[in-house]
């Protein structure tokens, strides 16, 4: 091997290196599977696994996000009424420690699937740009709507997103 | 030889670009604490910003808004 070829590994491996970050999941990608803990402590484990055949709406939130805790209100209320249909609400908490997160709960009861992930693991795999990022995953794993920040009149949108992916229902 | 070296030099200060670690989304609580304020004291802090203000007929431009969370 010359130098001139030399100098041609080291410049292709080092750009290897530098360009390791992964990219953003989007619309029409297949979700990532996760598997976290739950936020409280006597609950069971939840999983993509768990989830399928479902149209599940993921949703990464902290209690540092203010936006964020303006939403889960409103995705509670969601999550009573389309439950029957099939909808699953995930929302996944970010806070390190978890304790944050369970202060908001404490005063915030709700209903749907709290997964905590303090080392950001599923954050890391979503490639989450901006808090809150909600995705809304059709029964085949497929993305169907990303949506990142949260302001009054979004969950007109998400709802006739996850009426429109459960069926037409309602 | 000479272009075996500044390639290498090259390549050693694209890795040394690893130690710039960005904050990703999710970390970015770290950010809103109490103690990665650049000033320990927001009122002190602001009575500072206010008199400067008045002094220099001037404002802003020494800190944000917001917890740094990247949602607003």
């Amino acid at each position: 091997m010359n130098i001139k070829q030399k100098s041609q590994m080291l410049a292709l491996l080092t750009l290897t290196a530098v360009s390791t970050s992964a990219w953003a999941v989007e619309e029409g990608d297949q979700a990532p599977i996760f598997d976290l803990p739950s936020i409280y402590a006597d609950h069971p484990a939840i999983s993509t696994a768990s989830l399928a055949g479902k149209t599940v709406y993921v949703d990464f939130w902290a209690s540092w996000c203010a936006p964020c805790l303006s939403s889960l209100p409103l995705y509670n209320d969601m999550y009573h009424k389309y439950k029957d249909q099939g909808l699953e609400i995930v929302a996944i908490n970010v806070d390190n420690p978890i304790e944050d997160g369970l202060d908001f709960l404490l005063d915030t009861p709700l209903d749907f699937l709290i997964p905590a992930d303090p080392d950001g693991e599923a954050a890391e795999l979503f490639e989450v740009i901006g808090m809150p990022t909600s995705y809304l995953i059709e029964p085949d794993g497929t993305v169907k709507l990303v949506h990142m920040g949260f302001r009054s009149g979004d969950i007109e949108m998400i709802e006739e997103a996850i009426r429109d992916s459960l069926g037409g229902g309602n | 030889m000479r272009a075996f070296r500044t390639t290498l030099l090259l390549a050693i200060c694209s890795l040394m670009l690893f130690s710039c670690a960005d904050v990703r989304a999710w970390e970015r609580g770290y950010l809103a604490r109490e103690e990665m304020a650049w000033a320990p004291d927001a009122l002190e802090s602001s009575l500072n910003d206010h008199i400067f203000f008045s002094k220099e007929a001037s404002s802003g431009g020494n800190s944000a808004a917001g917890g740094g969370c990247g949602c607003n």
